[in-house]
């Protein structure tokens, strides 16, 4: 646990101090994001936790120790850093740049090497071609991967990460913050997360804290800050597009029905009157293997049921043969498919198979409760 | 004047190879001490608690080396008297500032973000120094050795107008004897171990420099 009481960084010179007053807490195994417009005071706020910078005021405690009652080059060799411009040595390899920590704290040769390579692994690169390569010969991307691996060498339970996807291209930066959020889950640091991509802090933050001019202007999770931006700075950061990045927040598990109407293969001559039974607005059409192929709406069937016999229907639910999501997808993207298919309905997969049904109208009722909130 | 086939063969194999010997004895005294000042001294001016007395340092170096070497030389000898140690203090004067000059400029050229990713990764003060700014900058400081080098080989034979000898004796001697032969070889040499050491250490530059750093 990272914690700052009163926190001041006045530097020499300035008018205004850098970082003003600033309490924040992170807990243990969480992600904190710093998020705010450029010269807010993040970097400073994260270089005062390794004391890179001391700060003019307030305390900063890891753990219940002040950062102060240690040696900083000690301290920091127990903080994984990830400096905002990469900073990789230039004249050293991929293996030798992310070997350092574990060098200084003397590990044995071997070691060393397993742990590059498992590093290399973990942040998708082949050890076997970047090990031995020079940083002036990486990607941008790789290079910011590297960044991150050499950060997590020696495994320290604490990360300050100063914008470390911020060199890649969008596209790039999608899949590092997913492949990084998939490995969080298992190992569980105490991160401390710098980004002036609200998206970023969003998707990435278990907290947002956000910063103006210095200050901690909201501290809270990404949906309690989307639901009541504690003022206009927050609003305007955010943007009029924050519902729309609040359904990011969700997924079509919390907000699908279950009860779904299921027509088999031989059924689906009466479609009508078994949706009438069951009061259903929308039937899904299996195949032999119970795997659905399509559906089918009142709708349709009340217009067409004169016009079309059981082929018709069958190649009328085929129109919606890729409407489908799984439960773990997020809502935007559940609605993009909805677009994309011109479907009002789209049916959740568990598995393969059908779990239930989610419409445009479940979504919309479940960002209004998640607004009442 | 008439030259002479059997002055110039004594020229070259009897007197030329002491002269040579002499003057390498002084390049190398020469450059190794100026190294040994200089890199020091380039370093610590560009610590952050004497970084202010940098510009200060290098202006006086400028001012030395404004001196032509011919009255550095000249001042030398009722200082020092007679020899090869007063030719050595003399030359050393001169050959302090590019090596100074190079080393802080090698140091303050390596980036601030490898210096900070260095710094936050628990790297301390002497390690970053010799594992990071000092690799950094060699090939910078190298070539300031170099062109101390060369500049020592050359002002280097003006040390036998204060009794050093080296192949300045041979030049000086040829044009006070008018013996073209005696001035032919001792310049020739001369222009040749320059041209050496320029190569050697150009070479020396190039293998030093870190593969990842190397242009293209
Ligand atoms: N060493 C320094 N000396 C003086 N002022 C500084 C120094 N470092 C930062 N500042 C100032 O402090 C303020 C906060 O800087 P900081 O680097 O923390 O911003 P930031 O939020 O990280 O911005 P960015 O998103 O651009 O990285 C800025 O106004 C900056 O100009
Ligand atoms: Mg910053």
């Amino acid at each position: 646990m990272i914690e700052l009481k009163n926190v001041t960084k006045q530097y020499p010179g300035q008018p205004h101090p850098a970082v003003d007053s600033l309490t924040l807490t992170v807990p243990e195994g969480e992600i904190c994001v710093l998020v705010g417009p450029s010269g807010c005071g993040k970097s400073t706020t994260l270089r005062m936790i390794n004391r890179m910078i001391e700060p003019s005021a307030g305390s900063i405690t890891i753990n219940g120790q002040s950062v102060m009652n240690n040696d900083p080059d000690h301290l920091r060799m127990g903080i994984g850093y990830v400096i905002q411009q990469i900073g990789l040595l230039p004249h050293r390899t991929i293996a030798e740049n992310i070997a350092i920590v574990p060098r200084l704290y003397k590990w044995p040769k071997e070691k060393i090497v397993r742990r590059v390579d498992e590093l290399l692994v973990m942040m998708g690169l082949d050890p076997e071609k970047t090990r031995s390569k020079y940083p002036s010969q990486l990607s941008g991307g790789q290079m910011q991967r590297v960044g991150v691996a050499r950060a997590m060498a020696v495994d320290p339970p604490i990360m300050l990460m100063d914008e470390p996807f911020g060199a890649v291209d969008p596209i790039a930066r999608t899949h590092l913050q997913d492949e990084f959020l998939r490995l969080q889950k298992e190992i569980r640091k105490t991160i401390v997360f710098v980004t002036h991509d609200i998206n970023e802090a969003i998707k990435m933050g278990d907290k947002i804290a956000i910063f103006g001019e210095g200050k901690l202007v909201q501290f809270g999770t990404p949906e309690e800050v989307l639901t009541n931006p504690a003022n206009e700075f927050v609003e305007n950061f955010i943007g009029y597009d924050r519902i729309v990045k609040k359904l990011f927040l969700y997924q079509v598990q919390e907000a699908y029905r279950p009860a779904v109407c299921r027509l088999r293969p031989e059924e689906i001559g009466n479609a009508l009157s078994k949706m009438l039974a069951e009061k259903a607005e929308v039937a899904f059409v299996l195949n032999e293997a119970d795997k659905p192929c399509g559906y089918l709406t009142r709708e349709e069937l009340e217009q067409e049921e004169t016009a079309r016999d059981a082929d018709g229907l069958q190649k009328l639910a085929a129109r919606r043969s890729k409407a489908f999501v799984q439960t773990t997808t997020p809502l935007p993207d559940a609605l993009s498919v909805m677009l994309e298919y011109d479907a009002e309905y789209v049916g959740v997969l568990k598995n393969g198979l059908l779990e239930g049904v989610m419409s445009f109208k479940d979504i919309r009722r479940h960002v209004y409760r998640r607004e009442g909130e | 004047m008439k030259m002479s086939w059997e002055r110039f063969q004594i020229a070259l194999f009897e007197k030329a190879p002491e002269a040579v010997l002499t003057h390498l004895l002084i390049v190398v005294i020469t450059v190794a001490l100026a190294i040994l000042i200089s890199v020091p001294l380039g370093v610590l001016l560009t610590r952050p608690r004497y970084r202010k007395f940098g510009v200060v340092a290098l202006n006086i170096l400028n001012i030395l080396n404004a001196i032509p070497g011919m009255a550095v030389i000249a001042l030398a000898l009722p200082i020092l008297g007679l020899g090869i140690k007063p030719a050595v203090v003399a030359l050393l004067f001169q050959s302090l500032l590019p090596i100074v000059r190079n080393t802080i400029a090698g140091l303050l050229e390596v980036s601030a973000d490898v210096k900070e990713a260095a710094a936050g990764m628990g790297m301390n003060q002497r390690q970053i120094l010799l594992e990071v700014e000092m690799p950094l900058a060699m090939p910078i400081i190298l070539s300031g050795i170099r062109t101390s080098t060369v500049y020592v080989v050359s002002v280097g034979t003006l040390a036998a107008l204060i009794g050093a000898g080296g192949l300045g004796n041979m030049i000086i001697g040829g044009l006070a004897l008018f013996m073209p032969e005696y001035l032919i070889v001792g310049a020739g040499l001369g222009a040749i171990m320059s041209i050496f050491f320029d190569r050697a250490l150009s070479y020396l530059e190039y293998k030093i420099t870190p593969p990842g750093v190397r242009a293209n």
